[in-house]
């Protein structure tokens, strides 16, 4: 293990971008997850169609194919983003169809009579989904959605495969150096690990709070 | 589609305009992202017929169709290998003996948490040093097997745990053992339950063989780098390959979504928002497991008079 | 040591093999050999001269020894690659690999069992010194750098090529004209090759961005991802070709003997191959295998084989 140590900073750095990357992906799925739940919920058919076709091309797609279509294609299309952020871009954009289905089962957890109450006292579609619906639909999918914090978490390490060195990437130069395989990536995967399980702890701890008895 | 109408009213004159209005805006807006990104994307020149002539070849596709045949092997080789890991770990991890429970939890949870290509890594680079050197095939496929075993016992465990506790307990009054009721009464069921999940898993495991390209398996993934490389058309070709993916795994979805409409498993319950009322398993395991639709999709009109509303 | 076997042999084997011999390596490439300046009408006596190593004789064959479990056995296997354009590449039209090493292993195949059979197993560059280890492949043909320390664990052959490592840019660039120049820029570089190492020794403060290959690098670069891409000399030739925005700024910079790599302790395996690869240097075949493949991008004529065992390690 003192291989590890040796390299320590250089873990620590892979290690600080894989946080970074994992806590900007997740917020942009999540955003983008949500919204693309209400749109396959909403009176508007193209965007139900629209929300249809990203979900299924979005999780159809192997995420190392995006990343590099991302990498490499959005500068041809004019938009040209550091590897990190393209990155992220990529991440958030793949785990927000992910999301965006925890939703849909979250929201399929509300009891009927809340929709139809919300609309009795006169509740449109937005203020509905927004004030009824999805508060009570987010707090039903908190577990689901930190199993795909953690797959999140370790599709990260994808990102190595276009250049960003993330703890994996970091683990890999260590390897080239000093040619000690197994500790040096026991040592990365003891440091998912950690991510992971701290992961699954805070989940359990929100659930706890929010979880709605029914 | 009237499913899904419990969250707004049957639209009124003000509300159909309003709908129409944001159809169009919606469309306007789609049609005109796309032609933008399409029109920038022409002005790089990445449009040229040249360079997108040589996908309308056939020993291009021939080539392709290797690749996909590799995937194919490497995701259905894979998924029986952690269909039947995952059932082992599941018996395990529900085991009464502690000496099965423990390893079993803790290989679940190990594995749940450390990424497939960190396995791929140990495989491709630690092993070799220490003499096992291992055929490519198995270099992808051990370690995506060893990875999603963990995951196909977690949707196992929950399936087991939501049969109703009177199946198991009734083939134990008749006088079967606990392995003779759980082989013959539990898991057959079970396993039925969970078909359209397995298969979600399957199309989730299938997307993980891109991994190839780590390993130089020559999966679809590495076939298009290996065409890329040969025909310097980066671009053209990682958006072909895209496509053939999108192409077989939105089918096995959608065979998925017909295994479980067939399956018609609607225990009575609480009317629910989109019309479905299966109780949904905690699943510890993988979000492939809990967001891919394990339901008819909302516009279809399940067998569910009690979750129309009258408009 | 059976040094003098195939000087020997250079006269002795009829220039019929020739045509043979040619035919088997320019099979695939055909249409690109009329791309190669002067190469057509220098073709016959070329000819004639990769004719003198067509086969070894039976008594270079030693009983007992790796030669004989390859003729054995009918095919040789190489540790190789099939994204490496030039080099080794996979035609996926055809199925046939292509390129230096590619050919060289044809050659050698062609040397020990009387045909042209290589089977390539993919390698990885972390992964090559096991392969040879543990036996799965008999030999490495994947722009295999001799180095000591490699040396330790694998048998070096050759070397039979030089390499140099050369710097990419857009053109218009200024103030990048040798190494020393990319310190404190960002410079691309093709995952595991060795100008990470080399960008790492010469511009210790320049900030290495790698992409898994020459399609990606080129694009990266192009697309503004780094300021330079230091890659072997002949593929950035290549490069240059496809997109003439970009030029090759000076002159290699490092000097990267290739090697063939083999089993560590197989002493007369090595002097086997090398043998070969004299005779081969000699004979002519070593600069028609260059004129089909490098040759097609760089022009003039091949350069001389470098002196077996000219590097430490080899």
């Amino acid at each position: 293990m003192d291989v590890v140590l040796r390299h320590w900073s250089a873990f620590t750095d892979g290690m600080t971008t894989t946080l970074e990357l994992t806590a900007l992906s997740f917020a942009g799925a999540l955003l983008i997850g949500i919204v693309v739940a209400a749109m396959r919920v909403s009176p508007v058919p193209v965007l139900r169609g629209v929300g249809t076709v990203y979900v299924e091309s979005f999780q159809n797609t192997p995420l190392l194919v995006l990343l590099v279509l991302f990498v490499f294609g959005l500068p041809e299309v004019g938009v040209i983003f550091p590897l990190f952020t393209t990155a992220v871009i990529a991440i958030a954009l793949y785990e927000a169809a992910y999301i965006a289905e925890a939703v849909r089962s979250g929201i399929n957890t509300v009891p009927v009579g809340q929709a139809e109450a919300a609309r009795a006292i006169g509740l449109g579609f937005g203020q509905s989904l927004r004030l009824v619906i999805l508060p009570q639909a987010l707090r039903a999918v908190v577990q689901p959605i930190g199993n795909i914090l953690i797959a999140l978490t370790m599709n990260t390490s994808l990102a190595a495969a276009v250049g960003v060195v993330d703890l994996t990437a970091a683990a890999n130069r260590v390897n080239l150096l000093e040619a000690q395989p197994i500790p040096v990536f026991v040592g990365a995967g003891l440091g998912y690990m950690a991510v992971c399980a701290l992961v699954g702890l805070l989940t359990n701890l929100i659930e706890r709070k929010v979880a709605i008895v029914r | 589609m009237s499913t899904s109408r419990v969250l707004f009213d049957e639209p009124g004159p003000i509300a159909r305009r309003r709908i129409r209005v944001a159809t169009v805006v919606v469309s306007i807006a789609v049609a005109g992202l796309i032609a933008l990104a399409v029109r920038r994307f022409a002005d790089h020149g990445q449009l040229d017929a040249d360079k997108w002539r040589p996908y309308t070849t056939w020993p291009m596709w021939r080539y392709l169709l290797q690749g996909v045949r590799a995937t194919v092997e490497a995701a259905a080789v894979a998924t029986g290998l952690s269909l039947a890991g995952g059932i082992v770990l599941a018996l395990g991890r529900l085991s009464p003996h502690r000496r099965f429970r423990w390893p079993a939890v803790v290989y679940i949870e190990v594995m749940r948490t450390v990424p497939v290509l960190l396995l791929v890594y140990i495989v491709l680079f630690g092993l070799p040093h220490y003499g096992v050197n291992l055929p490519l095939f198995w270099k992808l496929v051990a370690p995506l097997s060893v990875s999603s075993a963990a995951v196909f016992a977690e949707i196992f465990r929950a399936g087991i745990l939501s049969l109703d506790r009177g199946q198991r307990e009734a083939g134990l009054a008749i006088g079967m053992t606990r392995r003779q009721t759980m082989w013959i009464v539990v898991l057959p069921q079970a396993v039925r339950r969970l078909l359209p999940s397995l298969v979600s898993q399957s199309v989730g495991l299938l997307k993980d063989t891109s991994l190839g390209f780590i390993v130089s398996y020559s999966e679809l993934l590495y076939s298009g780098r290996i065409l890329a490389t040969y025909n310097r058309l980066l671009i053209q070709t990682y958006i072909v390959i895209a496509l053939v993916y999108i192409v077989i795994n939105a089918s096995l979805s959608k065979f998925a979504r017909t295994l479980e409409a067939r399956q018609g498993v609607r225990p009575a319950g609480r009317r629910r928002l989109l019309g479905f009322v299966r109780p949904r398993p905690y699943v510890a395991g993988s979000p492939h497991l809990r967001a891919r639709p394990e339901h008819p999709a909302p516009q279809s009109e399940g067998p569910e008079p009690q979750n129309k509303i009258p408009a | 040591m059976s040094r003098t076997l195939p000087r020997r042999l250079g006269t002795a084997l009829p220039v019929a093999l020739a045509t043979l011999t040619l035919a088997a390596v320019t099979a695939c490439s055909s249409d690109s050999d009329s791309a190669v300046p002067g190469g057509q009408d220098k073709k016959p006596a070329e000819a004639s001269a990769a004719a003198a190593v067509g086969v070894a004789p039976d008594t270079a064959i030693l009983p007992g020894s790796t030669m004989e479990k390859i003729k054995k056995r009918g095919y040789l296997i190489v540790g190789g690659s099939q994204d490496a354009p030039l080099w080794s590449q996979l035609n996926p039209m055809n199925g046939q690999v292509e390129g230096f090493d590619a050919e060289m292993g044809r050659l050698l195949a062609k040397y020990i069992i009387g045909k042209p059979e290589v089977k390539i197993v993919s390698s990885a560059t972390e992964t090559r010194e096991a392969l040879l280890q543990n036996g799965t492949v008999d030999v490495v043909f994947q722009t295999y750098t001799i180095t000591p320390k490699r040396a330790e664990q694998v048998a070096f052959a050759g070397p039979y090529y030089s390499s140099g490592q050369a710097i990419l840019v857009k053109k218009g660039t200024t103030g990048i004209k040798a190494p020393a120049d990319l310190n404190g820029k960002t410079v691309i570089a093709g995952a595991n090759t060795p100008a990470v190492t080399a960008i790492q020794q010469l511009a210790p403060s320049a900030k290495v961005v790698t992409f898994a290959s020459d399609p990606e690098c080129l694009q990266a670069l192009r697309q503004g991802r780094g300021e330079a891409y230091v890659q072997d000399q002949a593929l950035l030739v290549a490069d240059v070709k496809q997109y003439p925005d970009t030029t090759v700024v000076g002159e290699p910079f490092t000097q990267d003997p290739y090697g063939i790599g083999l089993k560590h302790d197989d002493t007369a395996f090595k002097s086997f191959v090398n043998d070969w690869l004299r005779a081969i240097g000699q004979s002519g075949a070593w600069q028609a295998v260059w004129k089909q493949t490098i040759g097609t991008v760089v022009e003039g004529n091949p350069p001389a084989p470098p002196a077996i065992g000219s590097a430490a390690g080899s």
